[in-house]
């Protein structure tokens, strides 16, 4: 080393500086460089985070948006068969009432008729209960004076045409 | 009338300047051959060595000489611990101006070592690249310091002879106590600075003159409370020792190689400079790679030595010669050295880090 002197170079100076420097580099490694670059990692990570969650969140809304229309097409739907519905109710049961009501006359009228008929018959029924009476009395009236075939046959024609 | 305004604006510019100019030469080494020199510094006694403030007493055959570079050293080191930790203490996601600065430093590096290498090997290599920049800009930066080479503790006359004969010996010089130029301070104590117009207490000791005047001479700097001798500056930039230079090379290499031994394998590295495969022509390539990696220490050590010591010469030499303004482009021609130096020896750790973690098989693509 002697031959260096001149220089400023000695050994316990250059040791020293090789210990200093690594003091230094110790120091600044926790101090500076694992703080500033855990630092930029993180925003770096923080910035990409950020960017997905916003390319996300776009994504969701044109998502949404388009459920959003599909179920206001459905609803549109919906509604419109509702109203087809209905209408198709609504004919329907005016028909049916409507048959019903025509039914329902229908067998008022015929019950009628033939409650009509009824009568009738009934009506016919005393009058020819009524009649035999009548011939047995025109007959006697008859008998009184004389009666042939052809005058018998002709009187019951005639009362039964008068009677009816 | 704006232009008259403006024009006797520059009118007066120039004057000033001038004037300023003549005072600084009448105040500088110029002047002072003709009774001026009020304003100048003495021209420092300029040695490559570092000056040893005090020696620290360790076993009784050894004492430590604590420079005055270790101490500035050790002053760049507190600055720096100063500010990573002001770094750390406010660390957040929206940066402070502090941070901000400490990042583009980071990343700025960073970047750099990932377009040379691998991102895993960027990593690895940063906090060397980082220290190294950070380390020489600070010392160099702070060597340019009012107080640097200026405030120190006084040396007297006997001790400096002392200290030149033993020196001259070394070197096999002949020794001339003329070549001792001693400096009149004030006060009595060992606490000294470099006063402006100190130029004018340059004691010389003429080989002509008799030792009866140079008795004479001794008694009358003695006499007021004065004292006679050399100032030994308490700060000189770090890098203006080859001591700090050659440990910043030799860290900086060693871990070179211990990166290239840990990533490539031990063989695959050693066969970069021993090389038996490619004949005598590759062993001789081989040899030469090792030399210049020794090569590479010494060219690192005295760049570095080199730039800003030869700095802080022109920076003394010119507050000698003009003192007030001469100094002034040569501060931002200083600073501006201290800046490239600190990137040249940080990029060319990164340049050799990253040549010697690829395989000698690589290189060739």
């Amino acid at each position: 080393m002697s031959a260096l002197t001149p220089l400023g170079l000695n050994l316990s100076g250059l040791i020293t500086q090789i210990i200093s420097f690594i003091i230094l580099f110790t120091i600044l490694y926790k101090l500076l460089y694992q703080p500033v670059i855990n630092m930029l990692d993180q925003r770096s990570a923080k910035i990409k985070d950020n960017l997905d969650a916003a390319e996300k969140a776009k994504q969701d809304i044109a998502k949404s948006e388009e459920s959003i229309q599909d179920s206001l097409e459905e609803a549109k739907n919906e509604r419109r068969q509702m109203i087809v519905d209905a209408k198709e109710a609504a004919a329907k049961f005016r028909e049916d009432e409507m048959s019903k009501a025509k039914t329902d006359i229908e067998t008022e009228w015929l019950k009628a008729r033939s409650e009509i008929q009824r009568e009738k018959n009934a009506a016919i029924d005393e009058v020819r209960k009524n009649f035999a009476g009548l011939v047995i009395t025109a007959a006697e009236k008859v008998i009184d004076k004389s009666l042939d075939d052809k005058s018998h046959d002709e009187v019951i024609e005639k009362v039964l045409k008068k009677s009816l | 009338m704006s232009v008259v305004f403006r024009n006797t604006k520059l009118i007066l510019v120039i004057i000033i300047s001038i004037t300023v100019f003549i005072i600084s030469i009448l105040g500088g080494a110029l002047g002072n051959q003709f009774g001026g020199g009020f304003l100048g510094a003495p021209l420092a006694h300029i040695q490559i060595s570092a000056e040893t403030v005090t020696k620290i007493k360790i076993t009784d055959g050894y004492k430590y000489a604590l420079t005055n570079t270790v101490i500035a050293t050790w002053l760049s080191i507190f600055v720096l611990l100063l500010l990573s930790l002001f770094v750390k203490k406010s660390i957040s996601d929206v940066p402070g101006r502090l941070q901000s600065i400490a990042e583009i430093i980071v990343e700025f590096f960073l970047n750099l070592a990932e377009s040379m290498t691998s991102p895993e090997k960027a990593r690895k290599f940063l906090p060397l690249v980082l220290t190294i920049f950070l380390f020489v800009l600070t010392s160099n930066w702070l060597g340019i310091l009012p107080g640097f080479g200026t405030i120190g503790k006084i040396e007297s006359r006997e001790d400096a002879i002392h200290h030149a004969q033993d020196l001259a010996e070394i070197q096999g010089k002949k020794f001339h106590e003329s070549d001792v130029h001693t400096i009149i301070f004030d006060g009595e104590g060992s606490f000294g600075l470099l006063p402006i117009g100190s130029i004018r207490n340059v004691k010389d000791h003429d080989d002509h003159s008799s030792d009866h005047k140079s008795d004479e001479h001794k008694h009358k700097a003695v006499e007021k409370g004065k004292q006679e001798g050399l100032l030994i500056p308490y700060f000189r930039s770090a890098n203006t020792d080859l001591n700090t230079t050659l440990a910043i090379a030799i860290v900086a290499m060693v871990l070179v190689h211990f990166w290239g031994f840990s990533i490539l394998g031990f063989g695959s590295h050693l066969s970069k400079f021993i090389n038996f495969k490619s004949g005598p022509v590759g062993f001789f390539v081989g040899i030469l790679e090792g030399i210049s990696e020794f090569a590479r220490i010494i060219s690192f050590t005295f760049r570095l030595f080199g730039n800003i010591f030869a700095g802080e010469v022109l920076l003394f030499a010119m507050a000698f010669l003009l003192p007030l303004i001469g100094i002034i482009p040569f501060l931002g021609l200083e600073l501006f050295v201290g800046l490239i130096q600190a990137l040249i020896f940080s990029v060319l750790t990164l340049v050799f880090a990253s040549m010697a973690t690829v395989s000698h098989g690589d290189e060739g693509h």
